[in-house]
């Protein structure tokens, strides 16, 4: 624990995931001073890897990853859930996972590593859908390259597999090859239906890059890489601290000052797991503590400067909370074994329902055929079924190898009445109240996933598929974004193109929450992008300054 | 203001999942964990060398257990030191199912049963207990889980049988991008199941 004398930096960022890490490690590289706050602990890859192979169910995310009293996070996808509390009709769509530790969330994700489409940033412009970004494609284009060197990003040439997202440099790493039951997957795709299969571009080793060896299909980029060859936001920690950045762990902030004239904030305090209470200033401070924590900390620091919360002049923080709410479903191939898991878990994608002109009535997606080890489900299924001995063997070989696991990521919709609030009845150890999110499905999405389903349908019946089960209702993808998000209007978004907030000069927000749309591709890429942009601002006007 | 507060210890997140469930409240103390870890330690050593005076130990179903474990697995050979962690955590967690193993294994030593269906089979017309037992006994030994506790992950026999194909999670060792090479084709089953089905329940993540 640092004393209680106050801290001061040019820069006090709060979180210290792959949005903080990267502005942190951007900024003690120009020399100027950074403090990053995180409110959970400080843990090393191989106590995580020891928990997942002591864990007994082994798809569960979170898992490995218990949280402590001070820094809760929810333990699972459960509802009702013992942390992210959500109500409305589809409550349990919403029931997003995400890790409050140093590094952040980026632990158990799978690398995938999608830039948006240049449509993404203009839905509502293109569509008459949703809403526009306060920036372009092109704006981002840079600060994409940026962010797929920085965590080292594997992918397709652009003149063989064009993913749609325009490119000035080919990605740093070649693809990934993917297996042998990708390849059957994406043989079909090709023979049977008009669409393709894809590489998937993942912030993965195919080679050692960063001082990370290159990939050995160890298939547990979820819940937890065990050599480190896929990035996640530890190593930005790492590369920041060796630049002078100070990470201080167990730093719960739960208030943000601002002068008297509420325009600038002027520090920020943060519990220690004892409560006792510290103050940091800074000249300039960024919010990068996840689309939810963002939005709760936000309220949570609402006061009579600001009685409905910080940087919330137009009432929109904490609202439009979207995800890629999706479908999945797992079955049976009738077809030759394909013995899904080796190699990384997500490698491919069918990309045809990313963009078109549908998109004015029904949200975008896009499919992931899972390249997850299915032996464990294959021998809890075998054993429900009533085999026994020799037949059970048989039985496991033939599930674990013709297992197939699909899943879409559909398109959310921003809207203001899904909504986080502070929890009135639970709070955590230090008196912080849980959020709480209402979530309705956008008839957009609905749409989409119903049009997800009958693709599904199809795809089980060329490959003869059996024993289908479809996971009830919708399937959360824990991609939230939206709950401070972006626009050109003060009186109806809370931060700018920069991600700068309307209300207060020198507050910025790195996190989903500023998405303005969510698109199809995974958040993480565009997010750690969004930061590198708010890094190359604040290294603009401080060293002007 | 930091008086009246409860300490955590910084360290809490050390605990293993397994521990944390064992205690929700996280208020796991280092006495308790030091206690676990002593009676884990105690029962292997008493399974390898019988010197450590715990009652699994001097359990005389224990070897009753391994016993329907080779008939129930229709394997010769089986790891003697699995077979007694498996079978403390199994009768840990429910204790009539010692009881239950005795008397499974007294059904099959009054009987003929050339392969583990002939013995399940009639294990269930004897008694629908026995299903539960047997689904505990193939729970154990294929995925390595008793009391919903891993006791053996790699060693979890439906590794040893997937082992030409595929790796336990995070243990690969293939090489880069040894996933892109065919992997060995598998025929259609054709065996019977010997136990009536039950409802399978993916366990929420």
């Amino acid at each position: 624990m640092p004393s209680e004398q106050d801290l001061s930096a040019d820069v006090v960022i709060v979180g210290s995931g792959v949005a903080g890490s990267s502005i942190a490690n951007e900024l003690a590289r120009a020399g100027i001073s950074v403090i990053v706050l995180e409110a959970g602990p400080r843990v090393d890859r191989q106590h995580f890897v020891d928990n997942f192979r002591n864990l007994e169910n082994k798809p569960s995310y979170q898992g490995p990853f218990p949280c402590v009293p001070w820094a809760e996070h929810p333990p699972n996808q459960i509802t009702p859930n013992k942390y992210l509390h959500t109500t409305g009709p589809d409550a349990e769509a919403y029931q997003q996972v995400y890790l409050r530790m140093m590094g952040g969330t980026t632990w158990h994700w799978a690398g995938c590593a999608w830039r948006y489409l240049p449509s993404d940033f203009e839905l509502k412009t293109r569509y008459g859908q949703g809403r526009d970004w306060a920036l372009k494609y092109d704006d981002l284009e840079p600060f994409y390259y940026q962010a797929e060197v920085m965590m080292g990003v594997c992918g397709p040439d652009p003149a063989v597999e064009d993913l749609g997202s325009p490119r000035r440099q080919p990605y740093p790493m070649d693809a990934l090859p993917i297996s042998y039951a990708a390849e059957q997957f994406r043989n079909l795709i090709r023979e049977k239906t008009p669409y393709r299969v894809v590489h998937e571009p993942q912030a993965r080793n195919t080679r050692p890059y960063d001082n990370r060896p290159t990939c050995e299909g160890h298939n547990n980029c979820m819940p937890i890489c065990p050599i480190g060859a896929m990035y996640n936001g530890s190593y930005s920690v790492y590369h920041a601290e060796a630049a002078g950045a100070k990470f201080v762990p167990n730093a719960v902030v739960y208030r943000i000052e601002r002068d008297s004239a509420n325009k600038r904030v002027t520090a920020v305090h943060y519990y220690d797991p004892d409560k006792g209470s510290h103050r940091v200033t800074g000249k300039y401070f960024v919010i990068a503590a996840h689309c939810i924590e963002t939005a709760k900390l936000m309220l949570y620091s609402a006061d009579e400067q600001s009685p409905d919360g910080i940087a919330n002049s137009s009432g929109h923080v904490g609202r439009n909370m979207m995800d890629h709410t999706g479908v999945q479903v797992t079955f049976i191939s009738g077809d030759k074994a394909l013995w899904p898991g080796r190699g990384p878990l997500e490698t491919n994608v069918i990309d045809n329902f990313r963009d078109g002109d549908w998109r004015n009535e029904r949200g975008a997606y896009l499919v992931h055929m899972v390249d997850d080890n299915q032996v464990d489900l294959a021998t809890a299924l075998a054993i429900s079924k009533g085999y026994v001995g020799r037949e059970l063997e048989e039985q496991i070989r033939y599930l674990a190898s013709h297992t197939v696991r699909l899943f879409s990521h559909n398109e959310g919709l921003a809207d203001p009445d899904n909504r986080l609030t502070l929890s009135a009845t639970y709070k955590d150890a230090l008196g912080i109240p849980h959020p709480e999110v209402y979530y309705k499905l956008p008839e957009y999405t609905v749409k989409s996933c119903d049009h997800t389903r009958g693709l599904f349908k199809d795809l089980i019946g060329l490959m003869h598929g059996t024993d289908e089960q479809w996971t009830p209702g919708y399937f959360p993808q824990d991609h939230p974004a939206g709950s401070t998000i972006m626009g050109t209007d003060p009186k109806d978004s809370v931060v700018d193109g920069f991600c700068r907030t309307h209300d207060h000069e020198n507050l910025f927000i790195a996190s989903s929450s500023v998405f303005s749309s969510v698109g199809t591709g995974n958040i993480t890429l565009t997010v750690a992008a969004l930061a590198l942009r708010v890094a190359d601002t604040l290294k603009k006007e401080l060293t002007h300054a | 203001m930091a008086a009246d507060q409860p300490s955590f210890p910084t360290s809490i997140h050390l605990s293993t999942p397994n521990a944390i469930r064992m205690n929700r409240a996280l208020r796991m103390s280092r006495r308790d964990m030091l206690l676990g870890a002593m009676g884990a330690a105690a029962v292997v050593l008493g399974a390898g060398r019988g010197i450590a005076a715990t009652p699994e130990a001097e359990d005389t179903v224990a070897p009753l257990f391994l016993a329907l474990s080779h008939r129930l697995t229709d394997r010769d050979a089986l790891d003697a030191r699995i077979s007694s962690a498996l079978y403390a955590r199994i009768v840990k967690a429910t204790p009539a199912r010692r009881d239950q193993i005795q008397k499974l294994h007294d059904l099959m030593a009054g009987g003929k049963f050339d392969s583990a269906r002939e013995l399940a089979k009639a294990a269930e017309h004897a008694d629908p207990v026995f299903k539960d037992v047997i689904h505990d006994i193939m729970t154990a030994w294929y995925r390595g889980v008793a009391d919903e506790k891993v006791v053996v992950y790699r060693s979890a026999l439906m590794f040893d049988i997937t082992k030409d194909a595929i790796y336990p999670k995070t243990y690969a060792a293939g090489g880069p991008f040894y996933w892109t090479q065919t992997p060995p084709e598998v025929a259609v089953p054709t065996g019977e199941p010997a136990l009536s089905p039950s409802k399978f329940v993916v366990e929420p993540t």
